[in-house]
């Protein structure tokens, strides 16, 4: 069945991290979307200090349009080569009139913004998502997810509440290939103790009567280049 | 062939590499190719390979210089201003007749630039970015299984022709994510045995690796046997794709990332009842003229497209020599032409021809 509001901890933070190209950047800006439908103030904060291009700050017209808060570094800076966090993210972390859902950039490098932002985040609750895609290069097995996981936390100094599972290969994207993502993370759920969250759908894909997932599923929208577009 | 993955273009290429048997990697990161070293400095180390990053791209380009004269497989990678960097030590390997393979994934200029997908590097890549009479092969990925697949030729003809080779792939091709499927790991004992090589001469003839001879008839000598070998080239390794053509009264002329989005042009236009076609060069050098040539014969105007002022429309004036009107369309400085003002020019055109 589909993931839905009640699945959600009591939490208005909602923190997306992982590895590389993994899908953090488009599953955060669904899911801030998602959130919209139910709540008047919602944000989402573009922390990714590490990739050039695909990042929420490219979809800020269409965020905004759609009645969600962008942080992100100011339009004159938006292109440029440095690694910038916007400074307001703080008051938006504070705000309990908000939702904030944060996008982090790849890696141990991406993830250390987080522990930057660790004595705010220590004050309220949050909720965060490793995000994970099983047909990604270095993250084919258990043992490699299970070392990132713990590297992760560590450098990014949080708990790691949920793995996602965004096993995917684009608009090839099958059914079948989400379900072999879900068996290889059952087995690092096992392991590590983390629950996972959730299985990602693309919306082009018919789940039918999700009798075969045994996870919940969160279909999403695609946002990026792939294929014949660009 | 293994199961498909999901890469971005730059790892594609780093893992394309590696599956063509190569084990050297010299480089300085610079966006928007930071990842294919960064993919590089996890995985050589896994398949027993080196991966050194150098102070500068002046000096990735002179380790690249050493390692090709062991006759290993070398490459290095870089964006546009790290490439103009690397022109001088270019020159020297290609005057050494040396195989290695570089890899430019281009961002907006001149200059500084941004850090935005770009194809202004085109006249650099293909007329001869350092000095003297030298070329280098220019292979233009439009899609990443296309850029695995180039990747791992580019190894091959290397060292066929003991010649550099470059992937021209601009900062679009670099950054996005295609599912790939990458080629088994290359046996390193079937890779070709280089008799020239510096591998030490122990019980043999020393082997001489050089670029110059003070004597200019002898340097003459050595620049024919380029020639020679450019000639060679030219008549083998012209590869091109031809889309929609058969009935086409107008041809779209874009490599790389502007020739996927002038497919989505001719589908849009093809909608409209307009026969239009593309050609897509994928050997940047050598040019693929005849190709075109004989293409130009049958359409009423070819309209280029480029992220650029217009580079690869001068190759392509030549190739139609006359035989009918060439129109240009393109951005500069990382901004992407899009499928509908791309469109909308040459529907001006066929409106303007007309008249």
């Amino acid at each position: 069945m589909n993931f839905t509001p009640s699945d959600l901890k009591n939490s208005r933070i909602f923190i997306f991290l992982g590895p590389f190209g993994s899908g953090k950047t488009e599953l955060a800006i669904n899911f801030a979307l998602w959130r919209r439908e139910f709540k008047e103030e919602v944000s989402i904060a573009d922390l990714d200090i590490i990739s050039p291009y695909f990042r929420v700050r490219d979809h800020m017209d269409y965020l905004l349009e759609n009645g969600i808060e962008v942080i992100a570094p100011v339009r004159e800076l938006m292109y440029a080569d440095l690694p910038i966090v916007p400074p307001n993210v703080v008051g938006y972390i504070a705000n309990k009139n908000y939702e904030l859902i944060m996008d982090i950039g790849g890696e141990n490098d991406g993830a250390a913004v987080l522990g930057a932002l660790k004595n705010y985040l220590d004050e309220f609750e949050y909720t965060s998502f490793m995000v994970l895609n099983t047909r990604r290069p270095f993250y084919r097995d258990i043992k490699s997810i299970l070392d990132l996981i713990e590297r992760l936390a560590s450098t990014a100094r949080i708990r790691i509440d949920y793995l996602v599972n965004n096993t995917n290969i684009g608009r090839e994207t099958t059914l079948d290939l989400i379900k072999e993502g879900e068996r290889l993370l059952e087995k690092v759920s096992h392991e590590s103790g983390v629950p996972i969250a959730f299985s990602v759908v693309p919306d082009f894909l018919d789940v039918g009567t999700f009798e075969d997932f045994k996870n919940k599923l969160f279909t999403i929208k695609r946002f990026f280049p792939n294929d014949q577009e660009v | 062939m293994s199961e498909k993955l999901m890469v971005k273009g730059t790892e594609a290429i780093a893992e394309a590499a590696i599956r063509a048997g190569c084990r050297n990697y010299f480089g300085y990161p610079i966006t928007p190719q930071s990842e294919l070293a960064e993919y590089m400095s996890r995985r050589l180390p896994q398949v027993g390979g080196i991966f050194l990053q150098a102070e500068s791209e002046v000096a990735a380009v002179n380790m690249v210089y050493g390692a090709a004269s062991t006759g290993k497989r070398v490459m290095t990678s870089t964006s546009s201003p790290g490439f103009s960097l690397m022109q001088e030590g270019i020159s020297y390997i290609a005057a050494a007749q040396l195989p290695c393979v570089f890899v430019n994934v281009v961002r907006g200029g001149p200059g500084l630039g941004d850090i935005q997908p770009a194809q202004s590097d085109y006249f650099q890549a293909t007329k001869g970015g350092g000095h003297g009479d030298y070329k280098l092969i220019v292979l233009a990925p439009s899609t990443l299984q296309e850029a695995v697949d180039l990747t791992y030729l580019a190894f091959d003809l290397a060292d066929e022709y003991r010649n550099p080779v470059l992937i021209l792939a601009d900062g679009m091709i670099g950054q996005m994510m295609e599912p790939v499927e990458f080629p088994e790991l290359r046996d390193l004992s079937t890779l070709p045995k280089h008799e020239w090589a510096l591998t030490g001469c122990k019980g043999r003839e020393p082997n001489k690796v050089t670029s110059f001879n003070i004597d200019p008839y002898k340097l003459e000598e050595m620049n024919k046997e380029c020639q020679k070998k450019y000639q060679k080239i030219m008549e083998g390794e012209r590869r091109s794709e031809n889309y929609m053509i058969e009935d086409a009264e107008y041809l779209l002329v874009a490599h790389g990332t502007m020739a996927r989005i002038t497919k989505t042009v001719i589908r849009e236009a093809r909608s409209k009842g307009i026969k239009v076609g593309l050609f897509r060069p994928i050997t940047l050098w050598p040019y693929p003229y005849e190709e075109l040539s004989k293409l130009s014969e049958n359409v009423r105007f070819i309209l280029t497209v480029e992220m650029s002022v217009g580079q690869m429309v001068e190759d392509v004036k030549l190739a139609v020599n006359g035989k009918t009107d060439v129109f240009f369309y393109g951005r500069t400085a990382g901004v992407i032409p899009t499928p509908n003002e791309i469109l909308e020019r040459f529907e001006q055109l066929i409106r303007m021809v007309k008249v």
